[in-house]
């Protein structure tokens, strides 16, 4: 009778998820990447740093300068970049990186900033631009994955909550949340919430409640074509696939070698990038994880406006461990050419510090960090003036920087997705300009 | 004195609008049902079969009290007899105090969509939802609601906290959009006139008729908002107006212009002339072309799911009215009824398209452009959540001091929180994977399908003199509104019979219960 028959309901109704093994699917999904011949999907990790973390005590020290204040330099593996001491570890890895100290952006509002950073667009007008880890996460999508694409790890909503969500493309492309607990050992664990049926239900009364709800599901829908059903039962699918999945067990970092969660950090960042790395290794194509809390579990967030000094380096006692770790893990597994990592917040810190030792929002040249796949490391991208106040060369917009991480990914910058208007929308704004010098050959 | 004054009120309401005739809304409906009739005569539509008493009171629940009938609800229009029932049930909704909540909602919802955006905006929610609880409660006629929003004062001065104290205010619509002309100038064109100017605040549409500089003219009327304070970066808040200002400069070429009607006139300026009054005056004016057909058009959206012009607020020669004739006899009778929002709900509720089955029985009812089905409408947040305390029997508690409060601990809190949507249109609802494990593994369904915790599985399984049969019937008609049908009686009272896997009759019940609250047919307005 109509395009929506019992046929189509068989995968759901049948359940054949149910009992399928989920053994050795880690292998099939390295085949399938591989029989496609060409060019790997690339994925990407985003280190979100809410508040506009400090480029003079991380990557843009004016040592000896005025506003450098008492941070000092230190070199790093790549002879003649020099960054703050405050990131030890990372200087050694710096050859996988290229800090960018030109970031210039007129946006000194976190809401504004947040949303601009995390979208590529300024809030403006009807259209509801999508975060990048909804876009990306689309367009780079592997259909054999059992897990969302795009996984947001500890987010830090309350600035903008609109910079997180998918916009005009949907809510199949939301973020799949993940929170993590800390357990009475003081271990951190992660959670996808309700993933697990309530403990009280054996697993077989879990499939025949599934089984009802077929037998609903198949008479309602099959009446009713409509997009809203057939997106309700894509979810519960989806939702079914991953409860059943041997991908979740992604979540479980106690699969992972003591010393190497100790060197990520055992705080919530530090197990929050070991977890990016499984879930990326399992074919996830877009994970952020976002750092505001000392490794005591403090929360003060970059938003330093007073005793910035001290409070950067705390913040960089998490940081530096676990980022460093993350790009050495990356590259033993020989993922790291696959997979951008990206660092940054929404804007930068007054070079001139305030009466309380703080460094207040500065927009106008700021630091963030591209590394990994797609990025010709080992260098700096654009120079600021000595006291900071400006930028001198290769002003970095946000556009641009979009831009940028569309090209290392191997996307194209133009590509379009149609918005809530009906307008087409480009990954990057109108205008954009990728930097050529960061892109690897 | 307060019914003197509103007989008094209405007497000279009747008078004016006497000047053209206002036909009751039964008669309007049966024209809009010809207009149809006729439509899908001449596109070879065969529409859908008349809803079902059953279908029909949930759906009326839905949309005009914003949650499903309880089960003594819909066993009680069930059992009416008389024939005028589906009237009286519209007219005893719109009495109810349900029906001001959702309105308040919906409109919430339509006027300051970006609201949830950010920390800022998301207090004055509640304000928002006052104002216009307010107006709905006491049934003001739409065009003067538009008015008092238009027009509503913004002189915060250096004390922005005035704004939040402030129990009941509008001011929500342009803190949204950050008090700047040109996003008042698309976001008011868009909300009441169907008309967006988006594109041409940047340059000529080549395809539309819209120009910059009548764009820049719309601005103009709101380019009085000056800082209150010394600094340029002074907070949103703060601000005043200037009312003696109605020109503003074009920022990418550096001419001024004038205020500016979209018709093309002017205003006629003297020194008690206020731009937005201006402003407000013109578009809710009688004889303003868009303003009641917008009105009319998102009314009808709101029951149908999608507009005679859709997208709704996107009234242009390239986008023309699926039904123009519909379109303009409901705006035509907006108006001469007295631009009562009631008038209109009542007209769409009684129409025969409105009531229409939601199942296909034709391939010609695909197209939802041409209304011969129901469709599956996505529900708000509110509506979801609830419909699933009405079908739970969980009492929700609200905030004393300030109803309008959410609080995001509590569970509809959360529900809200992870429900939101920001697509506009029903028709294109989707469910997200942590909206599908909420409902399947999340605390609250789980409560309310526990022996111990649910209120309503509570009462099927401990009542001593039900049969199985009744058991399952009251669990169908909590959840769906309905009666199970003659199939499913056998395979689910067969699966209560065996007691489920478990091998227990209880713990069946509430397998049957967790299988009904995820259905689609739960979810979906239909």
């Amino acid at each position: 009778m109509n395009a929506f028959t019992r046929r189509q309901f068989a995968r759901y109704s049948g359940l054949s998820l149910l009992g399928a093994s989920m053994s050795g699917w880690l292998p099939q999904l390295a085949a399938s990447v591989q029989e496609a011949g060409t060019k790997p999907i690339r994925s990407c990790i985003l280190l979100w740093m809410p508040g506009g973390p400090s480029q003079l005590e991380t990557f843009d020290p004016k040592e000896g300068q005025k506003n450098g204040g008492p941070t000092k330099a230190i070199e790093t593996s790549v002879p003649g970049i020099r960054i703050a001491e405050n990131l030890p570890q990372v200087a050694k890895v710096m050859e996988h990186l290229a800090p960018i100290r030109s970031m210039t952006t007129k946006e000194g509002d976190h809401t504004r900033a947040t949303y601009y950073l995390r979208t590529g667009y300024l809030p403006q007008g009807p259209v509801q631009y999508p975060t990048m880890g909804s876009f990306l996460g689309k367009a780079l999508v592997r259909p054999e994955c059992d897990l969302p694409s795009f996984i947001s790890v500890n987010p830090f909503r309350a600035f903008s909550p609109a910079a997180y969500s998918p916009g005009f493309l949907g809510p199949a492309w939301s973020p799949l949340v993940v929170a993590s607990e800390t357990q009475q050992d003081q271990s951190i664990s992660f959670q996808v919430k309700n993933l697990k049926p309530s403990e009280r239900l054996a697993s077989a009364q879990v499939d025949s409640r599934l089984n009802l709800l077929s037998t609903l599901e198949t008479s309602f829908l099959a009446e009713r074509p409509d997009g809203p059903g057939r997106s309700h039962l894509q979810s519960y699918e989806k939702a079914v696939r991953m409860m059943k999945s041997g991908a979740v067990t992604a979540f479980n970092l106690d699969e992972e070698d003591a010393a190497l969660r100790d060197a990520y950090g055992r705080n919530s960042f530090g197990q929050g990038c070991l977890l990016a790395r499984r879930l990326i290794e399992r074919g996830v194509s877009f994970v952020e994880v976002s750092l505001s809390e000392t490794a005591n579990g403090g929360v003060i967030g970059w938003d330093t406006h007073t005793d910035n000094f001290n409070a950067v380096k705390s913040l960089c006692g998490v940081l530096d461990p676990a980022w460093a770790t993350l790009m050495n893990d990356l590259k033993q597994r020989g993922m790291l050419e696959n997979t951008l990592v990206i660092w940054m917040g929404e804007f930068g810190r007054t070079p001139v510090i305030n009466e309380n030792t703080g460094r207040d929002h500065w927009p106008g040249s700021w630091s963030t960090v591209l590394g990994g796949g797609g990025i010709r490391g080992g260098q700096v991208y654009g120079v600021t003036s000595d006291d900071g106040m400006e930028v001198r060369e290769n002003p970095m917009t946000v556009p641009n920087m979009m831009a940028t991480i569309c090209r290392a990914l191997g996307l194209n910058p133009e590509a379009t997705n149609l918005s809530n208007i009906g307008r087409p929308i480009p990954y990057a704004d109108h205008g954009a300009v990728a930097a050529d010098s960061l892109i690897a050959g | 004195m307060r019914f003197l004054r509103s007989l008094v009120f209405t007497l000279v309401l009747t008078a004016s609008a006497g000047l053209v005739k206002a036909d009751p809304p039964e008669q309007v409906a049966a024209s809009i049902d010809r207009l149809f009739e006729a439509a899908w005569k001449a596109n070879g539509v065969e529409p859908a079969p008349l809803a079902t008493d059953e279908e029909y009171v949930r759906r009326l629940y839905l949309d005009l009290a914003g949650r499903i009938p309880a089960a003594s609800e819909v066993r009680s229009f069930l059992a009416d007899t008389r024939e005028d029932k589906r009237q009286r049930l519209v007219d005893e909704l719109l009495d109810g105090p349900a029906f001001v909540r959702h309105f308040t909602i919906l409109w919430r919802n339509a006027l300051i969509p970006e609201a949830f955006n950010d920390i800022g905006t998301r207090q004055l929610v509640p304000g928002f939802e006052a104002w216009l609880w307010k107006h709905f409660s006491e049934g003001t006629p739409y065009d003067q609601m538009v008015r008092d929003l238009i027009t509503t004062p913004i002189d915060y001065g250096d004390d922005p906290q005035a704004l939040l104290r402030s129990a009941s205010s509008p001011s929500a619509f342009f803190i949204v959009r950050q008090l700047a002309p040109e996003n008042l100038a698309t976001g008011t064109s868009r909300a009441f006139l169907g008309v967006r100017l988006d594109c041409a605040q940047c340059h000529d549409h080549p395809f539309d008729k819209w120009k910059r500089t009548q764009f820049w003219n719309m601005a103009a009327f709101y380019s009085g908002f000056r800082p209150a304070g010394e600094s340029p970066d002074a907070a949103m808040m703060m601000r005043r107006e200037q009312k003696d200002v109605h020109s503003i400069r074009i920022p990418s070429t550096g001419e001024t212009v004038e205020a500016k009607f979209l018709t093309g006139t002017s205003p006629e300026w003297n020194d008690t002339a206020e731009p937005r009054r201006i402003l407000a005056d013109w578009i809710t004016a009688k004889d303003n072309p868009w303003f009641a057909r917008m009105a009319a058009n998102r009314m009808w959206a709101l029951f149908l799911g999608q507009g005679i012009v859709q997208p709704i607020d996107d009234f242009s020669d390239n986008n023309p009215p699926s039904h123009p004739e519909v379109l303009d006899l409901l705006a035509k009778e907006f108006a001469a009824n007295n631009y009562d929002l009631k008038f209109l709900v009542r007209t769409i509720a009684l129409t025969r398209v409105y009531q229409t089955t939601s199942r296909l029985t034709h391939e010609s009812q695909k197209d939802p452009a041409q209304f011969a089905r129901a469709a599956l409408r996505g529900m708000t947040p509110e509506q979801f959540f609830d419909s699933l305390a009405e079908a739970t029997g969980y009492y929700q508690p609200y905030r004393t001091d300030n109803p309008f409060v959410i609080d995001g601990e509590t569970p509809r809190g959360r529900f809200l929180e992870l429900f939101r949507d920001e697509n506009e249109s029903p028709l294109m609802k989707e469910t997200t994977i942590l909206q599908a494990l909420a409902m399947m593994n999340g605390d609250f369904v789980d409560d309310a399908t526990s022996l111990e915790k649910s209120q309503t599985l509570r009462a099927v399984v401990d009542f001593p003199l039900m049969s199985d049969d009744e058991r399952l019937e009251t669990l169908f008609i909590s959840a769906l509104g309905r009666k199970p049908r003659d199939e499913e009686k056998q395979v689910f009272g067969k699966y209560l019979k065996d007691g489920g896997t478990a091998g227990n009759q209880k713990e069946a019940l509430a397998d049957i219960f967790w299988a009904l609250l995820n259905s689609s047919e739960f979810l979906f307005n239909h």
